[in-house]
């Protein structure tokens, strides 16, 4: 491709743009976790506020056990779900790419399916707590995760089949390889790119995943950082617009303050953006192998 | 004539073992985590008495009283409100999203400076990652009355009075559109750019070489040969038609009531009529009418496809 | 080989995961108890020689620092074993979550012994689904100390369909309501409330206020659900559970009438409004985010209204650190819904009822077990005072555990904590006894023949409320509402309500 200088500065002009407006608004963020209390109830959130306070990371620090461990957590189970789920997908993917795998348009079928039916919240819980027993086990916050979205599997999937000509696979089985050898040596090196994306996807699911912990957790040493925070902020919510006859402002009166709430978001965020260089590294790769095969 | 039918297939599973192995953990998943559930659908057609536990009895006990619990969707007048809501704002949301995260991804794709595209690429999915009550925050900073920055600082130096922005349903499906894009466009970017980086350049070294334009290159080369995930992305977003993302819907109007002529959705309509009453059939069947009616569209939209082009269909 | 190395790394990990998953069955075989960290009591012995039991407790979390809850349990659970030879394990679950994590965990299986139960957590929905034992025998085998040491309302007044179904925590039952301001700026500007008989007096003094002090906010409303118009009318209503066809006390009489439609909720919408255009309620009242606690901390407001009891200035100006002066603008009413707004109860899950009753009873009857619960351990989280109080220990920062004396049992076991007036628990009783309760006390709402038209009466209800009810928005829309609520079903809920009002009354005569 040849290079054009006004296109390029176009293009740049246009991500400059976007990005200064996805920033700003976690700048804000930022700001106000370093800002002094009062302030900010007198003046609302300000880019530039009257005082800065570090009050907010002061608390967090008091807390820093339980942080510490939720974080703990968090890594933990986006690490191992972020690998296992990946493993188990391009595997199923792979499999569904094969014109040979029998019933193959039945399981594509059945895999789709499950993407517009759900069973509902109280059978899913259920069966996670009654049968296998997973209620405030880690499991319980790794499971549930794995394959949430079978999207990720036709994605997975059209790629296989759209980016790595067959050919190649014909002359590997002429060539005597297994289908572990296909799917080790020459699927997964050229996959680079939708590996790194799903895999992004994947830790960004985990990572920010609350929910699980809503419902499968209520040991407090079990909690992840998202699930910490975001039961602070409901609480928070809930006692605003739930009276309690008058009780609630006792609760409220002790619950972190505004500064305090977007310190946690930022200290949720931070280790993911600090991540996802990494992947891209791997999306960069994948760029350049095509080029070469190509 | 079955039998050898039969064993034809048997053979066939025999000879690809490997792939069915490989298929298993998946598929293992899936029953477990989807298909065990789904039994429990039954729910949404009973009156649960909670005097009577656990999962066996929740498949197969309890009383059934037919449609009764889908009647609060229907029977008012807010249920035309809620539905249009609903499919107004997930068709744009679709719409507008696929377009811009794919004008995106390719304008990402064109950048030589690598740093500055991963970068780029960095800050636009910060959005997706802050979650939307901290969302609900930030807009309120933007809206607040009193001292948001809207009112303080952008519509003086424009010459405008201050709006009291949580009281006049008629711009929140703005508001509510352009944070839903800003929220997702990081996000879709990246499947579109991973879709995008494996094109094949020959393509495109050919198309050069036969002199076409950049626009060229973009509409003949790079749109179609991503279309197949385009058709993915976009069948399965209008299976999840009904769907909506709740934090946007009830945490960025700051559950506003004022509001809930353009900000009412039918999963904030459930969550808020079943605060009060805590009744896990009339939910079931809120979740059934959604997932029934995002099933049939699928359905229609795939069959759609196949006509145009059977490798794209998802089945 | 590699491809060997692969074969086998990739059938390793899926018999992991086929392993983990029946690791998962096999190590939770206790089909009844789905708690996998909590260990069953026992490693302890005790006197009688029979196994000792473990209840499982589930309460709302406080939201205050509680991290010293193990070692609270743990002496709780010496005496326990004791006098019953079981113990507890408290499990705190987070407001915002309760009703989805205590409907699932009914749903299940899952042992729950003790409940925290609340008509603002869906009691009445919980009796009619089942989800709650009726306690009348239960409270007659076990519970005998409850019924010596409480009055028979802390416990008859939690009666669905005739059968008790939570015993309610000792607290005020009734409110007076009033208005509270900064002492500082009362005395700055002579302002003297003991001359304010009624809220329309206030009006003058609002109008001070803003004039003298730019900046503040003379009427700060408290969140948005008690709004100023909601402070304003309720000690003239009993909301009979959800403020869905209510009854005015005023009128003395027991007709369930659609509150929205009454002259008296037109009448405080209105004034709300002019003191809202006036500038005396904060333009941002209907969707601020703030409590009034925060803003009155920041210094912004001036004053609030609020239901009131014995010591409340006390407590007020605890949690806001300034001085708070109050005045009650309106006599102490009880409506029905005070004795069923905290208790305990035991849910259909319940593995040991018997036992739990006999918990409970202790919560009722042991001074020690109270302490425990609602101060923590003396000497670690407070200390006695020569009075006979309780304080803060001298050179502790932030204390590792923070109850509260209203949620759970019996609290005039308990010692007072300073600040407040020593007889407080006597004031409270007396401020119980002597205020007037409405002729539906004991009643409680079944919403189940209704729940359409609750669901959809709801949603109206959230459209409207938070704007009128602060003078955010004119009154010239209440005759839309009240149209919207007719075509929502709220004459239904009413005339239903009414039907089992008249039920309850002819019953209990």
């Amino acid at each position: 491709m040849r290079t054009n200088a006004v296109q390029q500065t176009l293009f740049h002009a246009i991500m400059v743009a976007l990005s200064a407006a996805c920033l700003f608004p976690f700048i804000l963020l930022f700001v106000v976790s370093f800002s002094d209390e009062q302030s900010i109830i007198i003046n609302g959130y300000a880019l530039i506020p009257d005082s800065f306070s570090l009050e907010a990371y002061r608390y967090l620090w008091s807390q820093l056990t339980p942080l510490a461990r939720a974080y703990g957590i968090t890594v933990l189970i986006t690490a191992v779900g972020t690998v296992t789920g990946l493993l188990i997908s391009s595997l199923l993917a792979y499999s569904l790419s094969r014109d040979e795998m029998p019933l193959r348009r039945v399981l594509s079928f059945l895999v789709v399916f499950t993407l517009l039916f759900n069973g509902g919240l109280v059978p899913t819980y259920l069966v996670y707590t009654e049968v296998f027993h997973l209620k405030n086990t880690l499991l319980a916050l790794i499971v549930p995760g794995l394959l949430t979205n079978a999207f990720f599997i036709l994605i997975i999937r059209t790629f296989f089949k759209m980016s790595i000509p067959g050919a190649v696979i014909e002359s590997a089985y002429i060539d005597g390889a297994s289908e572990w050898t296909i799917f080790s040596r020459i699927i997964l090196p050229l996959s680079l790119p939708i590996l790194a994306t799903i895999g992004m996807m994947l830790t960004i699911a985990y990572w920010n995943d609350w929910f699980n912990g809503l419902i499968y957790i209520t040991d407090p040493k079990l909690y992840s950082i998202q699930n910490l925070l975001n039961r602070m902020l409901s609480n928070i919510q809930f006692l605003m617009q739930n009276d309690l006859g008058g009780r609630s402002s006792e609760s409220l009166a002790r619950m972190p303050m505004n500064a305090v709430r977007m310190a946690m978001a930022v200290i949720g965020i931070l280790p993911i953006i600090c991540i996802y260089p990494f992947f891209q590294k791997y999306l960069v790769k994948g760029l350049v192998i095509g080029a070469v095969k190509g | 004539m079955n039998q050898s039918r039969w064993r034809k297939f048997w053979k066939r599973v025999v000879r690809h073992r490997i792939l069915i192995l490989m298929a298993l953990p998946g598929l293992a998943y899936l029953v477990i985590n989807n298909y065990l559930p789904m039994l429990g659908v039954t729910i949404a057609f009973k009156e649960i008495d909670y005097s009577r536990k656990g999962l066996l009895n929740l498949l197969f006990g309890h009383e059934w009283i037919g449609f009764k619990n889908f009647e609060y969707l229907f029977r008012t007048d807010d249920a035309y409100t809620i539905t249009r809501n609903t499919i107004l704002y997930n068709g744009l949301f679709i719409v507008l999203n696929t377009i811009v995260a794919i004008a995106v991804a390719i304008v990402l794709n064109e950048i030589r400076n690598r740093i500055m595209s991963r970068l780029y690429q960095s800050l636009i999915l910060l959005p997706y990652l802050i979650s939307m009550v901290i969302v609900g925050y930030l807009a309120l900073s933007m809206l607040n009355v009193e001292n948001g920055f809207m009112n303080k600082t952008i519509l003086p130096l424009l010459g405008i009075d201050p709006v009291s922005w949580y009281s006049e349903p008629a711009y929140w499906p703005y508001i509510l559109t352009f944070v839903n894009l800003w929220k997702n466009v990081g996000y879709l970017c990246i499947i579109y750019l991973a879709a995008i980086v494996g094109i094949n350049h020959e393509y495109y070294e050919a198309a050069v070489i036969d002199g076409a334009s950049k626009w060229q290159q973009i509409t003949r080369i790079t749109v179609p040969l991503i279309s197949p995930t385009i058709t993915i992305m976009v069948l399965l977003a209008i299976g999840r038609i009904f769907y909506s993302d709740f934090g946007l819907f009830y945490q960025v109007p700051l559950n506003s009531g004022a509001l809930k002529s353009t900000t009412d959705v039918i999963d904030t309509y459930v969550y808020r009529g079943l605060m009060t009453l805590g009744d896990i059939g009339m939910s079931s069947a809120a979740g059934l009418y959604q997932s029934a009616v995002g099933f049939v569209l699928i359905l229609l939209s795939n069959w759609l496809v196949r006509r145009r082009s059977r490798d794209q269909a998802l089945f | 080989m590699a491809s060997n190395k692969r074969k086998r790394w990739a059938l390793a990990l899926s018999l992991l995961l086929i392993a983990g998953l029946l690791a998962a069955c096999g190590g939770g075989s206790d089909s009844g108890s789905g708690n996998s960290k909590g260990s069953s009591g026992g490693g302890q012995s005790s006197e009688s020689g029979e196994k000792p039991v473990e209840l499982i407790f589930a309460m709302p979390n406080p939201g205050t620092p509680m991290n010293d809850l193990n070692l609270v349990q743990d002496e709780i659970n010496k005496i326990a074993l004791q006098k019953i030879n079981a113990t507890v394990k408290f499990t705190l679950i987070d407001w915002a979550a309760w009703n989805q994590q205590i409907n699932l965990m009914l749903a299940g299986n899952e042992q729950l012994d003790l409940l925290v139960t609340s008509a603002y957590m869906n009691y009445s929905s919980m009796v009619a689904k089942g989800q709650l034992v009726p306690l009348d025998d239960l409270l007659q085998q076990y519970g005998q100390g409850i019924m010596e040491a409480m009055d028979p309302v802390f416990y008859e007044g939690t009666r669905i369909n005739g059968k008790i179904y939570g015993v309610s925590s000792f607290r005020e039952l009734v409110a007076d309501y009033g208005f509270n301001a900064r002492k500082d700026l009362l005395d700055k500007h002579q302002i003297d409330l003991s001359q304010v008989k009624s809220f329309e007096d206030l009006e003058p003094i609002f109008q001070l206020i803003k004039e003298k002090e730019p900046g503040i906010i003379p009427l700060v409303q408290r969140n948005t659900s008690n709004t100023v118009v909601n402070d304003m009318i309720a000690s003239r209503v009993d909301n009979l559970g959800d403020g869905m066809g209510v009854l005015m006390l005023d009128d003395n009489n027991t007709t369930v009438v659609n509150l929205y439609e009454t002259p008296q909720y037109q009448a405080a919408v209105e004034l709300a409004r002019k003191w809202y255009n006036a500038g005396y309620i904060a333009s941002d009242a209907a969707t601020s985010q703030e409590g009034y606690v925060a803003l009155m901390k920041a210094g912004k407001g001036f004053g609030y209204f609020s239901n009131m009891k014995p010591g409340f200035e006390a407590q007020e100006t605890g949690l806001i650190g300034t001085e708070i002066k109050g005045v009650r603008l309106t006599p102490a009413v009880g409506g029905s819904s005070g004795p069923v707004a905290f208790m305990i109860s035991i849910p259909s899950n319940a593995k040991y009822p018997e036992k739990a009753m006999q918990f409970m009873n202790l919560l009722y009857t042991d001074r020690d077990i109270m302490n425990l619960l609602t101060l923590g351990i003396e000497g670690k989280h407070y200390v006695k005072t020569d009075n006979g109080q309780a304080r803060v220990p001298d050179g502790v920062e932030s204390s590792g555990y923070v109850f509260n004396q209203w949620l759970i049992g019996n609290n005039s076991l308990t010692y007072v904590w300073e600040g407040w007036d020593p007889n407080q628990w006597e004031n409270l009783k007396e401020f119980n006894r002597n205020a007037v309760y409405s002729p539906a006390l004991g009643f409680l709402f079944d919403a189940n023949n209704v729940k359409t038209e609750v669901a959809a009466v709801s949603n109206v209800i959230s459209e409207y409320k938070a704007g009128l009810e602060s003078g955010a928005v004119d009154p010239k829309v209440l005759p839309k509402f009240i149209e919207d609520l007719k075509k929502a079903g709220i004459d239904t809920i009413i005339a239903e309500k009414q039907r089992q009002l008249d039920e309850f009354l002819a019953a209990n005569q």
